[in-house]
């Protein structure tokens, strides 16, 4: 039933009084003044006191509470539609290359924030180097320009190709020359951008050159064979390598390529099968390679031609003259040595020269052809194609510049204002250009000198590819719209040449499909897929060196005559930051230098007693003046090895425009190269003084020696061929140990590591790989010096010295038997005391050790035991685990770890603007990866063994309902180490290959004794020191 | 206590004639009831001034980060946790001085306990004040006590020894202030039996309706002793916990057995150094030279030769003992210790803490007031310098050559110890103004019995010993507040 119950308000509705029922008929009980108000006498209508308070009380009221929106806008783009193939929290992987290298780029949410290597890209392209782990850096890098640039002011595209288009067509009109300088261009589709602009204005040339040039290399093949190229070298063959100054495992063509080749003949698998190839470098300043070699002998610069020429004559018993080495008695019974075992290893024997000179070139490649390389070791019919440089056409250059010949100039990936030795000169030149377009994407030195900055994508916001080697392509493909105004060079210069295919992407896709795929037999998703095509290499031809060398050797001699004076100086590419287009890169600046440790800044190395005879101690500024004038004011830094009489700086410094990060970060030594017999030379003489000031070098570290400790463990490859435990601890009975704690549970997995110090080359890139993916702070030079770095893993470098044994028995009797049993009558001096009483002709033998240290995630950890608030724990899987958010910052387990691998947050670096190096600004912190947290002030970190990775593989697994795989989880160092020096995996499956690995007769645990239980197992060192050659 | 004559032969405790009960209550609340002194304010600027450094220099740690100190990768600990470590080493007299001294029934400690614990309290504030101030995260200090939380099962670490720290400190302090502000009460009733209007109100609250009836007398020494029973353990445990922050370590140089022991001997070392720095400065200016006599800084000095020798013993045993491991990171640290590049540090502690106690064999330096104050001074640089050397110079080269570092300080690092011990003066002349600085009702009971002009009395009256009497009149030769002359009389 329905309830019709009615409740009347008042009698007059009980009654329903007339006056009230005409009431009730309106909606408000008295009538609104809407008419009046409406009317024209509404504004004349007197507003009733109540009615202005309460219009005010409204207004007032509504304006404070839109006063009271504080909330920030934030703009961001919702997944209305969301992209297919992004799942937020998923990453995807895209091919590409960097410099030639096949990587995969990692994005997340549409931002690339990780380089990793192509698994795709056989050969030795096992890892990547630094530079390409930073290279993501460089996309949200601040100090690119954001808009092209026209005359100095920010301008827009069509006003550029308005602009450059009518001047174009003036030149063309002119008839001057125009002129693309670049760096060596190995991109088959650019190459061909370039040809179809030379096309549409013939006038056009393309000049390559390199900022640290292989011109010589070049030219000396031309010479010698007819074939004008840098050849492949392939260490992986040789058994007997001989390295005269070349840094083949660093800077020298292709490092990182090198090092796997290197490696795979001195790695623990090598070993197993009782291989390793044997090394000898002769070099004046200690390089990466150097400090890898098994026998290094220093010679100076000037000895470097005498030293070719004797290996020469003693190689093929030519009896050129030349060949005396004074009385560096060392390197001359060195040379003797390398000599014979050269011919007893023919065919499988390389030599190599880092010299840039045309003759000196020429004869190593008569010593090549005397070893029978060709063919082996070197092949000459699949080419290196990274680089093309040719000096003389850049000097040539810069003369039709000054002639004032030149109408156009395109400057593409290059600095020739900063990066060459007539840097003055080039300048001079180009301001009497009337075209003058730059496509770096920064106003840096050259740019700044130019009409137009055409700012060109980076390699992440570009289509591309690459041409490393004869028959072995690769793709560069964008992973992100370009962030600013960009546009890709090549699209500039097919839109100025009026190109038929404007879109940069069309034209390599059509490229690649006429003249690449077909003969692969592949197609375009093919390709985007794998990253790579890699078409059968031909077949290496052995070449006969068969020149006379009459007009090289006195070429050679004259050049080591030149430098036989006051101080002999070599320039060198810096091994971080390179030829100083990394300079602007945070994270290559704060990548210690892998020999000296330095970071942030060059600096002159001396040998200690050299630097002592000159007066000069560590840290010392001395003023280094060169005989054209130029002169620069540089630290001492006290470098081991170094060649007496030599000195050495490093490239790539002193920049002024290249951003806020590298500007102002040590001295420029270009000026010091010159342009000399047709291409440019790092050698020159130099005259130093004390400037009386003192300045203190950022090393990440400063004790140099391992002071006999058990910390490193070695053997030569004889003993170890004897007994392959030797050195390592491993062939006694160990000290049983007792403990009072439980032992740990691991039921399911036990992640444990095995590092190899002998595939350690310490070039370093997994400290760059680390920091990318595990968000770590850039600190800046200030606080490296204060020794802050945060790196979570980082490479202990010692030195010792090789001595005659009784000279100093206490050296090498200190460690009971540790160490490598040298060569009969031969003993190593670790300790710093005993160092410092070296006399000087014991001071010439260094031997290098690379030690990668990081969190050992030892299994009775001694900072767990410690932290007050349970903020670091162990895992069941092995791992010691650190929750920031727990930490409250006593910092007593940083100091109770014995490896000291725990990094303290003593600012909030990523968010302080006194550390401005890269991460303060919105922009780049996009690079961050969002599985890893940022870490605030206050709280300690260290390695997590990528638990990141450790997670997102359990769970791929998980989904894909199987059980993990060795090798689906790798850690970050892992992945970019070329060297396959780090093995990680389950300790728990006894077939993984990191279980096989610690099964070696060569691993032993660092600081064992202390009964930590480390889960990382270190591999001995193994020197193939053979004969020694003391003096 | 007061009903037996004591020996002859005891040197007095309480000097100077005419001395009445009264006299003792006017002498030692003269500093409570008048106006401060010229020197009162000079010390108490520069105190404050001081302690004003430490809230800048604190507040700029909290403010920019640890960064702000000296402190790098390798040394996660250095001149924080040294000064956390001296002020609880200074703190340690105190204790000892009122609880065990009190259960050896040493008489002498009446005059002294007072001040000692009030400069304990001050030192353990500013030792706690480093405990939070180190913290990275100072805002989440709270977090190494085991509260009751809503994070989970979180808990704290009860294998760590900070969590041990945490509760030795806090039990420490708690049992020190109750003991002090006990022993304080009858003397609280002292002021506020004598004071008018507010200062008689405030400290009417503060002595808790102390009636001095007899039921009140026998409660307040049964508590007395009581807490003394509580408080003597806290003696060797205090110090020995802080040892146990280095000595369960892996370090070499911290990892060490000979820690505890070594550690207490050291504080109470500091500790009766830091007790003579502040009395002989405060008998002379506040006229309490009857009462601070010089038996009693003879005594201290005998208790700092005694401690500062066994300190000297064990750095010797630790030397011996890392020889003896034959282990070579033990070795080689404490050759790095006296040869590496922080030896002069090292040789600052052995020239401080072993040689220059030795001295205080010679009664002449013993009984000499300024060659005692300037030894005591001396001997808390040592004891500062002890504390560097084994936090430092054990952490900057340990076990990874790589890793070896220097350490060295900020302003801010400077700023914060010396503005700690502004603090402490701040602090203690504060407790100088406003409570007796001896312990009125404590001293009252010698008056009788072993006071000198009691024991004048008893020479007087002519039944001792002549060879006793002569000794005892010999024995006063030292003392500064006695005439001579009256005796020559006798």
């Amino acid at each position: 039933m329905e309830s019709n119950k009615k409740y009347w308000k008042g009698l007059e509705e009980l009654n329903r009084t007339p006056d009230f029922v005409e009431k009730n008929k309106n909606e408000f009980a008295e009538p609104l003044p809407i008419e009046d108000v409406l009317s024209e006498a509404g504004l004349s209508t007197v507003t009733p006191r109540r009615d202005f308070l309460k219009a005010l009380g409204f207004g007032l009221g509504a304006v404070s509470l839109a006063a009271c929106q504080t909330a920030p806008v934030h703009k961001s783009i919702p997944y209305l539609i969301k992209p297919e193939e992004v799942v937020p929290g998923i990453p995807n992987y895209y091919v590409s290359s960097f410099n030639g290298q096949p990587v995969l780029v990692k994005t997340r949410e549409g931002r690339p924030i990780k380089i990793e290597p192509n698994p795709n890209a056989g050969g030795f392209f096992r890892g990547t180097d630094a530079q390409a782990q930073a290279s993501v850096l460089d996309l949200y890098d601040v100090s690119k320009l954001k808009n092209p640039v026209l005359k100095n002011a920010e301008s827009n595209w069509a006003e550029i190709d308005k602009f450059v288009t009518s001047e174009l067509n003036k030149v063309k009109a002119s008839g001057k020359k125009i002129r693309i300088v670049s760096a060596s261009v190995n991109s088959p589709s650019a190459r061909n951008v370039i040809a179809d602009f030379t096309g549409a204005y013939p006038n056009t040339k393309h000049v390559q050159y390199d900022a640290v040039s292989y011109t010589g290399i070049i030219k000396a093949n031309e010479n010698s064979f007819g074939k004008a190229v840098v050849p492949k070298y392939n260490f992986d063959k040789a058994d007997l390598i001989v390295s005269f100054a070349a840094d083949f495992l660093g800077t020298w063509i292709s490092g990182e390529e090198f090092t796997a080749q290197y490696v795979s003949n001195r790695d623990m698998k090598s070993l197993k099968n009782g291989k390793m190839s044997r090394h000898f470098q002769f070099e004046a300043a200690m390089s990466l390679t150097g400090t890898n070699a098994d026998t290094r002998v220093p010679i100076k610069l000037s000895e470097e031609g005498p030293a070719l020429i004797a290996l020469y004559n003693a190689l093929t018993g030519a009896g050129l003259s030349g060949g005396t080495l004074g009385n560096n008695t060392v390197a001359d019974k060195a040379i003797k040595l390398v000599a014979k075992e050269l011919l007893q290893n023919k065919g499988r024997a390389l030599v190599v020269c880092g010299s840039n000179d045309v003759s000196t070139q020429i004869l190593v490649n008569a010593i090549n052809s005397a070893i029978g390389s060709y063919g082996t070791t070197i092949d000459l019919d699949n080419p290196c194609k990274r680089f093309a440089g040719n000096d003389a056409e850049f000097a040539e250059f810069i003369n039709e510049m000054n002639r004032g010949e030149v109408g156009a100039v395109f400057v593409l990936d290059s600095n020739p204002a900063y990066d060459t030795a007539n840097a003055k000169g080039f300048a001079d030149g180009l301001a009497k250009v009337g075209l003058k377009v730059s496509f770096a994407d920064r106003a840096d030195e050259t740019a700044s000198l130019c009409d137009v900055v055409a700012i060109s994508n980076n390699y992440l916001e570009s289509w591309g590819d690459a041409n490393s080697y004869e028959g072995f392509y690769s793709i560069v493909q964008p992973t992100i719209n370009p962030v600013f105004n960009s546009r890709q060079a090549e699209e500039s210069l097919l839109a100025w040449s009026d190109a038929p295919v404007k879109e940069y992407y069309q034209y390599v896709r059509n490229y690649w499909e006429a003249n690449i795929l077909p003969a692969a037999g592949k197609t375009w998703a093919d390709l985007l897929q794998s990253g790579v095509i890699n078409t059968p290499a031909k077949p290496a031809g052995s070449y006969t060196f068969s020149l006379s060398l009459s007009a090289v050797v006195p070429a050679v001699l004259s050049n080591s005559k030149s430098l036989a004076k006051d101080i002999e100086l070599i320039v060198y590419e810096s091994a971080p930051i390179r030829n100083g287009k990394y300079a602007n890169n945070a994270f290559l600046q704060e990548l210690p230098d892998p020999v000296s440790k330095v970071t942030w800044d060059n600096y002159i190395a001396l040998s200690p007693k050299f630097a002592e005879e000159l007066g000069f101690k560590e840290f010392d500024v001395v003023n280094i003046k060169d005989d054209k004038g130029y002169s620069i004011d540089l630290p001492v830094m006290i470098q081991p090895g170094q060649a007496k009489g030599t000195a050495a700086v490093a490239l790539g410094y002193g920049r002024t425009k290249s951003g806020k990060c590298g500007d102002g970060v040590g001295k420029n030594a270009y000026p010091f190269t010159s342009f000399t017999n047709g291409t440019t030379k790092y050698t020159t003489t130099v005259k130093l003084s004390g400037t009386g000031s003192r300045e203190e070098l950022a090393q990440t570290q400063t004790h140099h020696s391992f002071e006999g400790r058990n910390v490193i463990r070695e053997a030569t490859f004889e003993a170890y061929k004897k007994n392959p435990a030797a050195g390592s601890g491993n062939d006694h009975a160990k000290h049983k140990t007792y403990d009072l704690w439980d032992k740990y549970e691991k039921p399911g997995n036990n992640w444990v590591m095995a590092i190899d110090l002998n595939a350690c080359t310490g070039c370093g890139s997994c400290i760059v790989a680390c920091n990318v993916e595990n968000n770590i702070p850039v600190v800046g030079k200030d606080e490296v010096r204060r020794r802050r770095e945060m790196h979570w893993i980082r490479i202990d470098r010692y030195y010792s010295y090789n001595v005659e044994s009784g000279h100093d028995e206490e050296g090498a009797a200190g460690s009971g038997g540790k160490h490598s049993e040298h060569s009969a009558g031969i003993s190593s001096v670790t300790k710093e005391k005993e160092i410092s009483h070296l006399e000087e002709k014991d001071m010439n033998d260094v031997s290098v050790v690379h030690q990668p240290m990081l969190c050992q995630h030892c299994d009775h950890a001694p900072c767990e035991t410690v932290c007050p608030v349970l903020a670091t724990v162990h895992s069941s899987d092995g791992l010691n685990h650190m929750a920031y958010n727990r930490c409250v910052g006593t910092r007593y387990c940083a100091n109770n770890c014995p490896y000291k691998v725990r990094r303290f947050n003593w600012f909030n670096y990523w968010n302080d603007s006194r550390f401005d190096n890269y991460l303060n600004n919105e922009f780049t912190q996009l690079l961050l990866n969002p599985d890893v947290t940022a870490r605030s002030r206050g709280v300690m970190e260290k390695c997590s063994m990528c638990i990141q990775r450790i997670q997102a593989g359990k769970l791929q697994a998980k989904i894909e309902k199987r059980p993990l795989k060795d090798g689906d989880i790798q850690m970050a160092c892992q992945q970019a180490c070329s060297a396959n020096a780090i093995i990680f995996g389950d300790g728990n499956d006894p077939d993984s290959e990191v279980s096989k690995a610690l099964r070696s007769e060569r691993v032993y645990y660092v600081l064992e004794e202390i009964n930590v239980q480390p889960g990382i197992g270190y591999m001995t060192k193994i020197r193939n020191t053979g004969t020694t050659v003391h003096a | 206590m007061s009903g037996h004559k004591e020996s002859i032969l005891r040197e007095p405790l309480i000097t100077g004639r005419d001395i009445t009960y009264a006299k003792i209550t006017d002498d030692i609340l003269m500093p409570v009831e008048n106006k401060p002194n010229r020197a009162w304010w000079i010390g108490f600027i520069m105190a404050l001034c001081g302690a004003t450094l430490w809230v800048v220099a604190v507040s700029y740690t909290f403010w920019f980060g640890i960064g702000a100190w000296g402190l790098n990768k390798t040394v996660g600990w250095a001149w924080d946790i040294t000064g956390f470590v001296w002020w609880v080493g200074i703190g340690h007299a105190g204790t000892l001085i009122s609880a065990v001294l009190l259960l050896f029934r040493q008489n002498w400690r009446n005059s002294i306990n007072r001040s000692a614990e009030a400069m304990t309290i001050f030192a353990v504030i500013c030792a706690a004040t480093y405990v939070v101030s180190h913290m990275g995260r100072p805002w989440l200090a709270y977090w190494v006590l085991p509260l009751p939380n809503q994070f989970g099962s979180l808990w704290v670490n009860f294998n760590s020894p900070l969590v041990w720290d945490m509760f030795a400190i806090s039990t420490y302090f708690s049992v020190s202030l109750l003991f002090w502000y006990t022993g304080l009460l009858p003397d609280i009733a002292t002021i506020r039996d004598r004071a008018t209007g507010v200062r008689r109100r405030i400290y009417s609250i503060f002595s808790l309706g102390w009636s001095g009836s007899v039921k009140t007398w026998q409660r307040f020494e049964a508590v007395s002793l009581i807490l003394a029973g509580i408080s003597t353990p806290l003696v060797l445990s205090v110090h020995t916990i802080v040892s146990m922050d280095f000595a369960t370590s892996v370090i070499p140089g911290w990892h060490t057995t000979i820690f505890p022991p070594y550690f207490v001997a050291g504080a109470i070392f500091s500790g009766f150094a830091m007790v003579l720095t502040l009395l002989l400065v405060a008998r002379k200016v506040l006229g309490l030279e009857n009462y601070i006599t010089m038996f009693h800084i003879e005594s201290m000095n005998k208790i700092v030769m005694l401690t500062g020798s066994i300190v000297g013993v064990a750095y010797l045993t630790e030397f011996f003992i890392a020889w003896y491991s034959g282990s070579e990171y033990e070795q080689y640290a404490f050759i790095n210790r006296s040869t590496g590049p922080y030896w002069w540090a090292y040789w600052m502690m052995m020239t401080c803490n072993v040689i220059s106690p030795q001295l205080l064999w010679f009664k002449k330096i013993r009984t000499n007031i300024p060659a005692t104050w300037i030894l005591s001074i001396v001997v808390n640089i040592g004891m500062w310098f002890e504390r560097f050397v084994i936090i430092v110079t054990s952490l900057h080269r340990d076990y990874i050559p790589s890793s070896w570092a220097m350490f060295y300080p900020t302003w801010v690092d400077v700023s914060v110890f010396v503005g700690s011990i502004g603090v402490f003066f701040t602090l203690f002349l504060l407790f100088l103004r406003a409570l007796p600085s001896i312990a009125i009702a404590e001293v009252k009971l010698l008056l009788k019995s072993a006071s000198e002009q009691s024991k004048m009395e008893e020479i007087r009256e002519g039944h001792l010993n002549k060879e006793y009497v002569a000794e005892y009149i010999d024995s006063l030769n030292k003392f500064d507040s006695v005439k001579q002359e009256e005796y020559a009389k006798l």
